[in-house]
């Protein structure tokens, strides 16, 4: 229990100038949108509207999309070390302006200001900052084979990490030499709003960076354009098969980094107290929004119940509330569509038997909110141990040897990431070996880095983004 | 005195078996005529049944056997050049093209034999992250692996849509149709050089009977198809490979790193460093 409260201690939202509707960003400028269809955009720590943004139809897409293949004219005789310096330049601008996107970031979507100054700008600011230095260096980072970049790349990316998905995306397509057409999620543009206006400054070349917003509807306009190249899209693995199956037939290139339900192993030879840190950062890191997230805690028998109890223990120590007080540790479920399908996840859950916590602790009255969760007494065909919930939620699952543990982890559609906590060197690389996953956390987890290539197994999609292996999500052997 | 003419048989599982559907389709040569078998769904599934065994047996023996049973295979078709040379002349190609082309193969053979215990070098890497953490990415191979080879009436082409996936330690299931005797012919030399069971599976047929499962099988992870196929064909073994989220190849590269790419997952690892 909480002997000491925290005092309040509140990001100020001046910062952040937003405009009461934007439009498009095609051709080097903002533009106003041919589908004169607006949505508002929310904050979800509160309910006020933050602004409103446009619906991107058929039209618009043309638009963006013939704008990128005239800016491809351009952007593919641009000297590649010309490429590199407007991404080094782009880097630069995001680092002096993080505390706005941060800001930005945490009202538009609700996450933990903690989070979005610490984690998610810097590693935004990082990511065109790696990525830009590659831009001259494609000769040689496959080998002396012939790759070239696709032309037009469509992008959409989902609302859990709104800049810093648009980072993996733009930063390493635009350093292989393709030009991009962009959609971010309708419940988060904001931030790559505020992004396009970095493009105009740093003059990077009309119709190189190209900014549709918009739903799904959008994002089918675009990924079903007969001048896509290629279509790159991080979310859920339902729309993932959808954009696969729509693109069966046609010589567009794809990658998909999809859903997951990682295991989060943890054997009774573990360092406990860090491990515990590590499941906990492992699934209530942005609300549980994490598609890596270590949804399923697989705990070795004879320490389940020391094990649980530290990990209760440690959750009621967290502090769930408004995104900008710097002391939040869990902020807002990003929308009232998120926030409805964990609950119903969990009633199933504890209508299917499993035993359920949540911290004690007071929710803002506006705005949507979900307690951390650990479910403990589930079995393995339960609801909330094979869907991804996508919330704050850990499910706990047990097993008596390594053998069942790796069964059980990878006994899931999914192969997106797993944690393995152990002090035994030898018992993580035999683990490790046998998870089908994309990202292996050893004695931690939820780590990332533009160098470090991410991206899953199985139904969790295929291509990786980041480090040298992301390239080429982005490039194709010439013929 | 009578020339004894030779039945060609699918290879599955180390053994050599007709269609269970008792199936034919004839590929006529100019000397010779042979009815081989015409590959059926059920057939398809049999083959992926040995090739998820084959994966765990090819897999759990070292690179160095595995390179070792490649290059082996080499040995075996240099000492039956002449049978595959006359065969291929029998195809319609002339001696030195033939000869040519077997050669050809063999120094394929002898390229991926020679790259089994190094490629994971040349695409592996550790990451320079910024934090303390040892951080590497590997790659493993994806799983059974479907190939559709190429017409062309060569040795070599059949071999460059085999050993990428083979070369990372997938097990393969190769589909050929107008090439199908060249490769029943290989099934042979590949009996004799110490591939585990269902390491390495040879079916004949034709693709637009098997098209549906191909994409549909989850047992199947990959799908490369390194011959030109219609767009309705494509169409439809991507929308069933979508169901599974299933890797598809249209015309993978055939040659240089870049052929075995297709075929490998990317693995990264995190550790913290400490005292």
């Amino acid at each position: 229990m909480n002997n000491w409260e925290y005092s309040e201690s509140i990001e100020s939202e001046k910062i952040v100038n937003i405009e009461k509707k934007y439009g498009n960003f095609i051709d080097g400028k903002f533009v106003t949108p041919k589908s004169k269809q607006y949505i508002d955009t929310i904050s979800p720590s509160t309910e006020k509207i933050l602004s409103s943004i446009s619906i991107g139809n058929q039209q618009d897409v043309d638009y963006a999309v013939a704008s990128a293949k005239e800016g491809l004219k351009k952007w593919s005789k641009t000297n590649p070390s010309e490429r590199a310096k407007y991404l080094f330049k782009l880097a630069r601008l995001i680092q002096e302006r993080s505390r706005e996107f941060a800001v930005l970031e945490s009202l538009d979507g609700g996450k933990p200001i903690k989070e979005s100054r610490d984690f998610d700008l810097p590693q935004v600011a990082q990511n065109f900052f790696y990525y830009a230095g590659w831009a001259d260096k494609l000769d040689i980072a496959w080998g002396s084979e012939q790759y070239k970049p696709y032309g037009v790349v469509g992008q959409i990316i989902p609302w859990n990490f709104p800049l810093l998905m648009l980072s993996w995306k733009v930063a390493p397509a635009l350093a292989t030499g393709n030009t991009v057409v962009l959609k971010p999620a309708e419940t988060t543009p904001l931030t790559a709003l505020l992004f396009a206006e970095l493009c105009e400054e740093v003059g990077l070349p009309d119709g190189v960076f190209n900014l549709v917003t918009g739903d799904g509807s959008t994002g089918s306009h675009l990924v079903n354009h007969k001048d896509i190249k290629k279509i790159a899209f991080t979310g859920s693995t339902g729309v993932g098969k959808y954009i696969q199956k729509s693109l069966a037939g046609r010589d567009v290139g794809l990658t998909l980094e999809l859903g997951g339900k990682a295991a989060n192993i943890v054997y009774s030879d573990a360092a406990l107290d860090e491990a515990v840190e590590g499941v906990v950062n492992g699934i209530f890191f942005n609300q549980g929004h994490v598609c890596c997230a270590g949804s399923r805690l697989l705990v070795q028998e004879d320490i389940e119940e020391k094990f649980i109890k530290k990990l209760e223990k440690r959750m009621q120590t967290l502090n769930v509330g408004n995104p900008l007080d710097k002391n939040t540790d869990v902020g807002a479920i990003n929308s009232k569509d998120q926030l409805d399908k964990i609950e119903k996840l969990v009633n199933e859950g504890v209508a299917d038997g499993g035993d359920l916590f949540q911290i004690e602790c007071e929710l803002p009255k506006n705005g949507f909110w979900f307690k951390p969760s650990l479910f403990t007494s589930v079995q393995a065909n339960y609801k909330i141990a094979t869907e991804e919930i996508f919330g704050p939620v850990l499910t706990t699952l047990t097993f008596r040897t390594p053998e069942e543990a790796v069964e059980i982890a990878n006994n899931t559609e999914y192969g997106l990431s797993a944690g393995i906590w152990t002090e035994k060197g030898s018992k993580i690389l035999w683990t490790a070996d046998r998870l089908e996953a994309g990202v292996i956390w050893a004695n931690t987890f939820n780590k990332f880095d533009p160098a470090s290539p991410f991206g899953g197994y199985k139904e969790s999609g295929f291509g990786r983004e980041g480090g040298r292996h992301g390239l080429l999500s982005y490039l194709k052997v010439s013929s | 005195m009578t020339d004894i003419k030779k039945t060609y048989k699918n290879y599955v599982h180390g053994k050599f078996v007709r269609s269970e559907s008792g199936k034919v389709y004839s590929i006529d040569l100019k000397k010779e005529k042979y009815e081989i078998p015409l590959t059926s769904k059920k057939d398809l599934r049999d083959a992926v049944t040995s090739s998820k065994e084959g994966f765990k047996n090819w897999n759990q023996l070292t690179m160095y056997n595995r390179s070792q049973i490649l290059y082996r295979l080499s040995e075996m078709i240099e000492g039956n050049k002449d049978s595959y040379i006359s065969l291929l002349e029998d195809h319609g190609l002339s001696k030195i093209n033939s000869k040519n082309d077997i050669n050809n193969a063999i120094d394929t053979i002898v390229w991926y034999a020679g790259l089994v215990d190094k490629w994971e070098q040349l695409t592996g890497n550790l990451n320079p992250v910024a934090g303390e953490y040892f951080n590497i990415s590997h790659q493993e191979a994806i799983g059974v692996t479907f190939t559709l080879s190429s017409n062309s009436i060569s040795l070599n082409e059949l071999i460059k849509s085999i050993l990428p996936p083979l070369t990372v330690g997938c097990s393969v299931i190769n589909f050929s149709d107008k090439n199908a005797v060249i490769a029943l012919k290989l099934s042979e030399d590949i009996n004799n050089s110490d591939f585990p069971s269902g390491s390495l599976n040879l079916l004949s047929g034709k693709f637009e009977n098997v098209i549906e499962d191909v994409g549909g099988h989850v047992e199947i992870k990959h799908a490369a198809i390194y011959e030109k196929i219609s767009k309705k064909s494509s169409e439809i073994l991507g929308q069933k490979a979508s169901e599974s989220v299933k890797r598809i190849s249209i015309l993978p590269s055939t040659s240089g790193i870049s052929s075995i790419l297709p075929f490998i997952e990317t693995k990264t690892v995190w550790h913290p460093k400490g005292k």
